[in-house]
């Protein structure tokens, strides 16, 4: 029982056993007197009546008149004449009248009218004795109202000290749960300082748990910094701070290759040229400047919309990759208008060149830099500034208009023309930990059912991602249901911007409450930074079925990402970009260990994904990651079913 | 309640007289007392399953010698006191009630039933049939009922027959016949018990062991 609950019991009872007790020790007062009361009337008139009956020298006639005059004015229930011999000579006797109170009372309090006798004679004859009994039923009624209106004054007066205890109670209760919840949510995971409260021994306690949290968060701080010192060593470039050839093409790949990624986009090679000749006349310093100033130019560029990111593949070369189809080349355009802009100022012989390529979903990576390297060479001989553009071989998926697309994504979801993938995360031991299971829609219905690098951006842009993660989350609920296998479900960012959203997963979650543990439910680390107050309301909806909630795709902001001690988040899927050729690069495969180590300190479960090849996955294992999914995972062909 | 309820069937519960009761009280009121009280007792012994006559008799003449009269506000500096047998006892001294009230308790532990004793209010004549009426009371034995009553007085030595006593004009009569419940149950420390003079003695009466 809780702990208010008791207090609350303690203080009912006291109530109760006050109340009982008052009105028992009032009744059994006030039936004590009145029964006195009646002892003494029926012994003082027995007197008086005796006292007169004396002195009519023993007329029966007029005795029995007498007593019969004071019966009948009088309030008695009986008044007897006993004669010498014991005999009753008169009597008048009054019909019992009816009570007000109840029986019961009645026989509780039960108050007897003790009669009253006084002896009767003439002269030295004595006559007998007369035995007089008052009416009591008046005093019984008057006890019973009394003891009514007792009752409810102190039933009143209970109410009233009922209420103080509420204030009371209330006053020792929030604080108590706040610590509690403090607790609660130290053990989710979620890191927070609750106000102290005023009752001392729970300030105490309040304060040592605050300080607890502060400790934790200090520790925290320390380590998150070391992971991004980490992190910028092993990707990023150390002169302009922008990713490293490494890093970027393992973004690269990792962009192209996601089933959630983008169907199309554009990559942007740009050079700086004869960089050999100006780092000869300009001096080191001074190149080095210009290289950091065209970074700059660049990064800002990226930094105005998600998805883009830019990277120096060498001394002199840049890249920058575009979410977006068919916008590369405007974009290569602007930039090399805005560095030339930049370098008007300097000696005439800086100048920059732009090779532009359109990608797809799925291209792969060394046709793409090949054809993106044809083109920046195109460009450099045509001269400074000049942006030329190369295409891949092969079809790029091209749709019919944006119209018809709406309208076919809408029946998918309408119709249910919708399924679950299923990619196992195995644990070190091979062991299943959850399917991770993206949503695949059929968009023509007799074609083939599309990942949602193909339907997902169209999605967003329609409003519809809500509901194809409800689908993909109802499907999920279904399928555990039928197997009770764990599955896991990743949410767009952009559902979160639906305000009826969190509370439609809950309602999913709660109407399956057998298979609502056994999901996972993850969402891009870009929500956490960009969403954190709506991910959060999410996450607590979430866990409170007892579902769990991640981040997937992580790795580049998590570091960076403050609030993560407090998200309250059960586990986080390292993004490939982040895992790919970790077993090549000890810089990254440091940060990576540093990333599980602080993430294993904030109790999350860490998952990498994307991961290709075994020497990869032993970096990885090494690292302590609790998981592993990728293509991988499905060529070990070693995955143990639990 | 309960525990008093209880009580009141003890006290209710006919008892032979407690000789040990009425001598712890005795010494409460001086030596006098005990010597009274054990005066008493060996006259009641000696009453045991004598005839009622015997008993009206020796209980009138221990009280009429042993106690010389005296008013209450010589003994008790009061205008009208009413004194428990072993209260008189220990004064030696006490008006016409302290007598009645002595002798009553008295043959009422000889076993005279109490419906044959009655204490009685009197118109009495001193000093011959023009003599002075003061209010007096005395003590009258019906040996059945409606029967003519026999007078013990503590102004006359003699016992007798009301006819006997022409000086004697009886005004009201009572006995505790009807009280001894209330009486036994509350006892001496009952509030009430002290608003009444006759239940004032009664109590304490009571509690110096007589019925």
């Amino acid at each position: 029982m809780s702990l208010i609950r008791q207090i609350w019991l303690l203080l009912l009872g006291t109530l109760a056993i006050a109340l009982l007790a008052s009105v028992s020790i009032n009744v059994l007062s006030a039936r004590e007197t009145l029964q006195t009361q009646l002892r003494l009337k029926n012994a003082d008139n027995a007197t008086s009546l005796a006292l007169v009956l004396s002195q009519l020298k023993g007329q029966h006639d007029l005795m029995e008149m007498t007593a019969a005059a004071q019966f009948d004015t009088g309030f008695y229930r009986r008044i007897r004449f006993i004669g010498a011999d014991g005999k009753v000579v008169f009597e008048r006797e009054a019909r019992p009248q009816p009570m007000q109170a109840p029986a019961w009372f009645a026989s509780w309090v039960a108050i007897d009218s003790e009669p009253g006798v006084a002896q009767v004679s003439d002269g030295w004859r004595a006559l007998g004795s007369v035995e007089v009994i008052s009416q009591s039923t008046y005093a019984l009624d008057e006890l019973w109202r009394g003891s009514l209106q007792d009752t409810l004054a102190l039933a009143a007066v209970g109410a009233c000290a009922a209420l103080l205890a509420l204030v009371g109670v209330a006053r020792i209760r929030r604080p108590l749960e706040a610590t509690v919840e403090q607790a609660d949510s130290l053990r989710e995971g979620e890191y927070r300082i609750v106000p102290e409260p005023k009752v001392p021994e729970l300030r105490r306690l309040a304060r040592a748990m605050n300080a607890m949290v502060e400790r934790l968060r200090v520790v925290f701080e320390s380590q998150a910094a070391h992971v991004e010192s980490l992190r910028r060593a092993a990707s990023c470039d150390a002169l302009t701070g922008v990713s490293n050839r490494v890093h970027f093409l393992a973004q690269l790949r990792a962009a192209v290759q996601r089933e959630d990624g983008h169907s199309a986009g554009g990559l942007v090679l740009l050079r700086i040229l004869k960089l050999t000749e100006l780092n000869q006349s300009l001096g080191r310093e001074s190149t080095d400047r210009l290289i950091v100033s065209v970074a700059d130019t660049l990064a800002a560029y990226a930094g105005r919309s998600d998805g883009v990111f830019v990277g120096r593949l060498n001394g002199s070369d840049f890249a920058v990759v575009l979410p977006f189809g068919s916008v590369a080349n405007e974009t290569a355009l602007a930039m090399v208008a805005l560095l030339r802009a930049a370098f008007a100022g300097m000696p005439g012989m800086v100048a920059v060149a732009a090779g532009v390529v359109e990608t797809r979903h799925g291209i792969a990576l060394a046709e793409l830099m090949a054809a993106a390297d044809l083109a920046l060479a195109q460009a450099e001989c045509a001269g400074p500034f000049s942006v030329e553009s190369a295409s891949v071989s092969g079809a790029t998926w091209a749709g019919a208009g944006e119209h018809r697309w709406r309208e076919q994504l809408h029946a998918a979801l309408q119709e249910g023309r919708a399924r679950l993938a299923e990619y196992p995360v195995v644990d070190a031991q091979r062991r299943v930990i959850h399917l991770e299971c993206p949503l695949r829609l059929q968009l023509d219905e007799n074609g083939p059912f599309e990942v949602a690098a193909h339907w997902l951006p169209l999605a967003v842009r329609s409003h519809l991602s809500p509901r194809a993660d409800e689908r993909a989350l109802a499907l999920a609920l279904a399928a555990i249901a039928q197997d009770g296998r764990q599955r896991s479900v990743n949410l767009s960012p952009a559902s979160l911007q639906d305000s009826g959203f969190a509370a439609r997963v809950r309602q999913l979650l709660v109407a399956s409450p057998q298979a609502a543990p056994l999901i996972w439910l993850e969402i891009n680390e870009t929500a956490a930074a960009d969403q954190f107050q709506l991910m959060c309301e999410l996450s607590r909806q979430v866990r409170a079925c007892g579902a769990k909630f991640g981040l997937e795709h992580a790795g580049e902001r998590l570091s960076r990402i403050e609030q993560l001690f407090d998200a309250g988040l059960d586990y986080v899927k390292l993004d490939a970009a982040v895992t790919l050729g970790v077993a090549n690069a000890v810089g990254r495969a440091a940060f990576v260990k540093g990333l599980v180590m602080m993430l294993h300190g904030l109790s999350l479960q860490v998952i990498a994904e994307g991961v290709v090849d075994a020497q990869d996955a032993r970096t990885l294992w090494d690292a302590g990651v609790d998981g592993i999914t990728g293509p991988w995972v499905g060529t070990t062909g070693a995955a143990v079913q639990t | 309640m309960l525990g008093a309820g209880a009580l009141a069937c003890v006290m209710l519960a006919p008892r032979a007289w407690d000789a040990d009761v009425m001598l712890q009280a005795a010494r409460r009121h001086g030596a006098q007392a005990v010597s009274g009280a054990r005066a008493l007792q060996s006259v009641l012994g000696a009453l045991q399953g004598r005839a009622e006559t015997d008993k009206l008799a020796a209980i009138n003449d221990f009280f009429n010698r042993r106690i010389v009269f005296a008013t209450d506000r010589e003994v008790w500096a009061e205008e009208d006191y009413w004194a428990s047998p072993l209260e008189m006892l220990g004064k030696g001294r006490g008006d016409c009630e302290d007598y009645v009230i002595g002798k009553y308790f008295s043959l009422l532990l000889a076993d005279v039933p109490m419906a044959k004793l009655r204490l009685v209010y009197v118109q009495a004549r001193v000093g011959g049939p023009d003599g002075e009426q003061v209010a007096h009371m005395v003590l009258a034995y019906y040996a059945a009922p409606g029967a003519e009553p026999l007078i013990l007085d503590n102004l006359l030595g003699e016992i007798r027959t009301a006819t006997h006593r022409p000086d004697l004009t009886p005004v009201f009569s009572f006995n505790s016949e009807g009280l001894w419940r209330g009486v036994g149950a509350q006892g001496a420390g009952d509030p009430v018990a002290r608003l009444s003079r006759w239940r004032d003695v009664l109590a304490k009466a009571h509690a110096e062991g007589f019925q």
